[in-house]
C-alpha cells in the first residue's frame, strides 16, 4: 500500500512539474472541501478534502492524459488514486484510445441500462459527483467514424468490478441470509476475482448516427456481473455458513436514442440482459442460495424542456424480469417481476447566473420510496463555488432508498476549479 | 347609388390604391436594406475568440471567454463554441444547427463533468444567450422576413453615413420594435435600439470597433446595455479568420469532446 502511494505520489510530482518542463501540457482540476450532517444521529459522518487533478499533453501523435485524485479524511491518511490514464491517437477517420479510461454510455440521467463498461464506484452509495462513481477500466477504445455514423469498439483487457461500501461504512446493508435459528455464525467471503485471461476480458461494440432529427446508437457486450453474486455455501461446522461471491458472466444487447417534438427533447434507452445470472434463496434447497439465468428487461424515456426559465426533466424507467420467480434477489433483497422507477428534475440559475437552484428526485413505486436531492451552488466567479444541500431517505425501508432513512443528511461544500 | 356617391367611392380607392402602392413602394426597398444585412458575405466558415465581459447593475464584472467556429453551407448555420474560462465550465462545448427555413434549432451541450453531448431542449430566440444582456436572436441573423422594416432617414454617425431603419415585428416579441443605423453600401449595423411594447428604450447595442479583415466587415467590440436591468455585457472578438477548411465532421460530438482546434 505504502509503495503504492509513493508511486502515484511520484506521478503526482511528475504532473505537477511537467507543465514547466513541456509547453504542450494543460494542468486543471477542482479542490472540494465537503462535509455532511447526518439529522437522525446529529452526527458529522463524512469531512473530505478532495485535490481533482488532470494533466493533458499535447504532441504531435495525440493527447496523454493521467487523471490523479487525493482524498483527505481526519484521522485517516491520505488516499490517492490514478483514476485514468490514457493516450488518445486521432487519426484522419477514426480515434484510438488506449489505458485506463472511464467510458459512458447511453442517455439515462442517474441509470445504467447500456451504460454498462465503466463500473460504479458506490462507497458513497450514489451520492458522489457523478464522475466519481464511475470507475476507470484498462481498455482499447476505437472508434471509426463515417459521415454521421459511429462504429465504436472497447476490449476492455481486465475485468473491474465495482466497489461496494465496506462494512463498517453507513452505506453498508446487511444481508439477510436464508438460514434456521441453528446457523450461528456466518462468514462471508471476499468475491473471488475472474483469472486476468483473454477469455475473462470484457468486449463491446457500438453503432451510432448522430443526426438532427434522430441520433441513435445500437449497442451490446459480452460482460460480468459489475456485482457479486453468491456462487456456494459450505457448513464448515454444523452451526456456521461460510459463503463465497464471484462474478458470472452474461451478454446484453441494447440502444439508445434522442430527438426533439417542437421543443422537448425525448430521449430513450432499453437493454436485454440475455441469461443473466441472478441469485435465488430457497430455504428448502440445499445450498438455499443458488445462481438462475433469466432474461432481464431495462427500458427508459426521458423528456426534457424549459419552462419558467427553468430547466425540467423527467424520467420512467421500467425493469422487467422474465420467468420471475420469488425466489429472485440482488444483494439478498426481493427481485420484482417488474420494477418502476420515476425520476425528476428541475434546474433554475438566478442572480445574474450565480446562484444555480436544483432538484433531482428518484421515486421507486414499489415498495413507495424516495431519494430527494435539493442543492443550492453560489459561483463567487474565478471557479470558486459555495454548495450546499439537502440528501432526504424516506418511503418504505424495503426500498433501494428507504433503507437509508437514517442517512438523511445536509451537506456543504466549497469548490475551487482551476 | 347617385353619381355623387359613385365619384366619391372611386376617388377615395384611386386614394388607397395610390396609398398602398406608395407603402408597397417604401416597404420593399426598405426590405431590401435588410435583405442586403442579411445576405452580406460573412465568410462561409469563420473562427474567433470571444471575451464576454458582463456588467450586472452593482458593478460586479464576469468574464467569459469562449473559441468559436461558424459554418454557413446549404442554408445551415453550424456554430460550435468551446468555453476556455472560467475555469469551473472549461471544457464545456455547444454545438448548435439553425436552418434558414425556419426550423427550430438543434442544439447539443458537451458536459465533461458527465463525459457525454446531450441533446438540449432549444431555448427560446428572445432567451438570454449565456447569462449576458445578448439574446440567441441578436447572435444569429434574424430573417428579414420576421419584420416590416422601413427606411425611416438617412443619418451620418461618426463621419458614416447610414440608414435608420425601422423595423417592426410581425410575431411577438420581447422588443416588437428596433431601430438599426444600417452603413450604407457595406450593409451591418453600426448601432441598434431595442424599445419595449410600450414604446420606451430597452436596450441599446453600440459599436466600438470593427475591421475588414480577407474583405469583411467584422465587429470586433460592441456592448449591449439593457437600460432596464442597468446591466451590460460587451463581447469583444480576438483572433477572426474567414473561410478556413472546416467540413461537416468538424460540427459533430466528435470535436465536442477533443476540443478546440490546436
Amino acid at each position: 500500500m505504502k509503495q503504492k502511494n509513493n508511486v502515484l505520489a511520484s506521478i503526482l510530482l511528475i504532473v505537477v512539474l511537467s507543465p514547466a518542463v513541456a509547453g504542450d501540457g494543460v494542468f486543471s482540476g477542482m479542490v472540494r472541501d465537503y462535509a455532511t450532517l447526518r439529522f437522525d444521529q446529529v452526527d458529522m459522518p463524512v469531512h473530505e478534502i478532495t485535490a481533482n487533478l488532470k494533466y493533458d499533453y499535447y504532441g504531435d501523435l495525440g493527447k496523454l492524459t493521467l487523471h490523479p485524485v487525493a482524498y483527505s479524511k481526519p484521522n485517516k491518511g491520505l488516499e490517492l488514486e490514478l483514476q485514468e490514464a490514457y493516450f488518445d491517437f486521432y487519426l484522419q477517420d477514426a480515434d484510438l484510445r488506449l489505458g485506463m479510461q472511464k467510458v459512458i454510455w447511453g442517455e439515462a440521467e442517474g441509470a445504467f441500462i447500456t451504460d454498462l463498461v465503466s463500473p460504479r464506484d458506490m462507497r458513497s452509495f450514489i451520492l458522489a459527483d457523478f464522475t466519481e462513481i464511475r470507475k476507470a477500466v484498462p481498455a482499447i477504445k476505437v472508434d471509426y467514424y463515417a459521415g454521421d455514423y459511429t462504429l465504436q469498439g472497447i476490449w476492455v483487457t481486465h475485468f473491474i468490478p465495482s466497489t461496494l461500501p465496506s462494512q463498517d461504512s453507513m452505506w453498508a446493508q446487511t444481508p439477510s441470509m436464508p438460514f434456521p435459528p441453528i446457523i450461528t455464525t456466518t462468514t462471508i467471503n471476499d468475491s473471488t476475482m475472474p483469472e486476468s485471461s483473454l477469455e475473462n476480458s470484457e468486449a463491446f461494440l457500438s453503432l451510432g448516427r448522430f443526426g438532427n432529427t434522430i441520433s441513435w446508437k445500437v449497442n451490446g457486450g459480452y460482460v460480468f456481473t459489475d456485482e457479486p453474486l453468491v456462487t456456494g455455501v459450505t457448513a464448515p461446522t454444523p452451526t456456521s455458513r461460510e459463503i463465497s461471491q464471484g462474478y458470472e458472466r452474461y451478454g446484453f444487447v441494447g440502444g439508445s436514442f434522442n430527438t426533439t417534438l417542437g421543443s422537448v427533447v425525448l430521449r430513450g434507452e432499453a437493454a436485454l440482459a440475455l441469461e443473466k445470472p441472478l441469485n435465488s434463496v430457497d430455504t428448502t434447497s440445499t445450498p438455499p442460495i443458488s445462481i438462475e439465468y433469466h432474461n432481464q428487461v431495462q427500458t427508459l424515456v426521458g423528456l426534457d424542456w424549459n419552462m419558467l426559465g427553468a430547466q425540467w426533466s423527467s424520467q420512467y424507467l421500467l425493469t422487467y424480469t422474465h420467468d420471475h420467480t420469488d425466489s429472485l434477489v440482488s444483494q439478498m433483497k426481493p427481485i420484482k417481476e417488474f420494477a418502476h422507477t420515476l425520476t425528476f428534475r428541475v434546474q433554475d440559475t438566478l442572480l445574474d447566473e450565480r446562484l444555480t437552484a436544483k432538484l433531482f428526485t428518484y421515486v421507486e413505486l414499489e415498495p413507495a420510496n424516495a431519494l430527494i436531492r435539493p442543492s443550492l451552488s453560489y459561483n463567487f466567479g474565478d471557479g470558486v463555488l459555495l454548495e450546499g444541500g439537502v440528501e432526504l431517505f424516506v418511503g418504505d425501508e424495503e426500498g433501494t432508498f428507504g433503507v437509508y432513512q437514517d442517512n438523511s443528511m445536509a451537506w456543504a461544500a466549497l469548490r475551487w476549479y482551476f | 347609388m347617385n353619381t355623387r356617391t359613385t365619384k366619391r367611392i372611386s376617388v377615395l380607392a384611386l386614394l388607397l390604391t395610390f396609398a398602398l402602392l406608395t407603402v408597397s413602394a417604401a416597404n420593399a426597398s426598405s426590405g431590401e436594406v435588410m435583405w442586403e444585412v442579411y445576405n452580406r458575405d460573412s465568410g462561409e466558415t469563420m473562427s474567433a475568440n470571444l471575451i464576454m465581459t458582463i456588467t450586472n447593475s452593482r458593478g460586479a464584472v464576469r468574464e467569459r471567454r469562449i473559441a468559436q467556429y461558424r459554418m454557413d453551407k446549404n442554408g445551415v448555420e453550424s456554430k460550435l463554441m468551446f468555453f476556455l474560462s472560467p475555469s469551473d465550465v472549461r471544457n464545456t462545448s455547444f454545438l448548435s444547427f439553425s436552418y434558414e427555413d425556419g426550423r427550430s434549432d438543434d442544439q447539443y451541450i458537451y458536459l465533461p463533468a458527465l463525459r457525454r453531448v446531450k441533446r438540449i431542449a432549444s431555448d427560446s430566440k428572445n432567451d438570454s444567450f449565456m447569462g449576458s444582456d445578448f439574446t440567441y436572436d441578436d447572435m444569429g441573423s434574424r430573417h428579414p422576413d420576421l419584420d416590416t422594416h422601413t427606411v425611416l432617414r438617412k443619418e451620418t454617425v461618426d463621419g458614416v453615413s447610414t440608414l435608420v431603419v425601422e423595423s417592426i415585428a410581425k410575431g411577438d416579441e420581447d422588443y416588437p420594435r428596433t431601430l438599426s443605423w444600417v452603413v450604407e453600401g457595406e450593409w451591418f449595423g453600426l448601432k441598434k435600439e431595442f424599445y419595449l411594447p410600450d414604446g420606451t428604450l430597452g436596450k441599446t447595442l453600440t459599436i466600438d470597433e470593427y475591421e475588414a479583415i480577407d474583405g469583411i466587415y467584422v465587429i470586433t467590440d460592441m456592448t449591449m446595455r439593457n437600460l432596464e436591468e442597468n446591466t451590460c455585457t460587451r463581447i469583444q472578438m480576438e483572433n477572426v479568420e474567414f473561410n478556413q477548411n472546416f467540413d461537416d465532421s468538424f460540427f459533430s460530438e466528435r470535436q465536442m469532446k477533443i476540443g478546440p482546434r490546436r
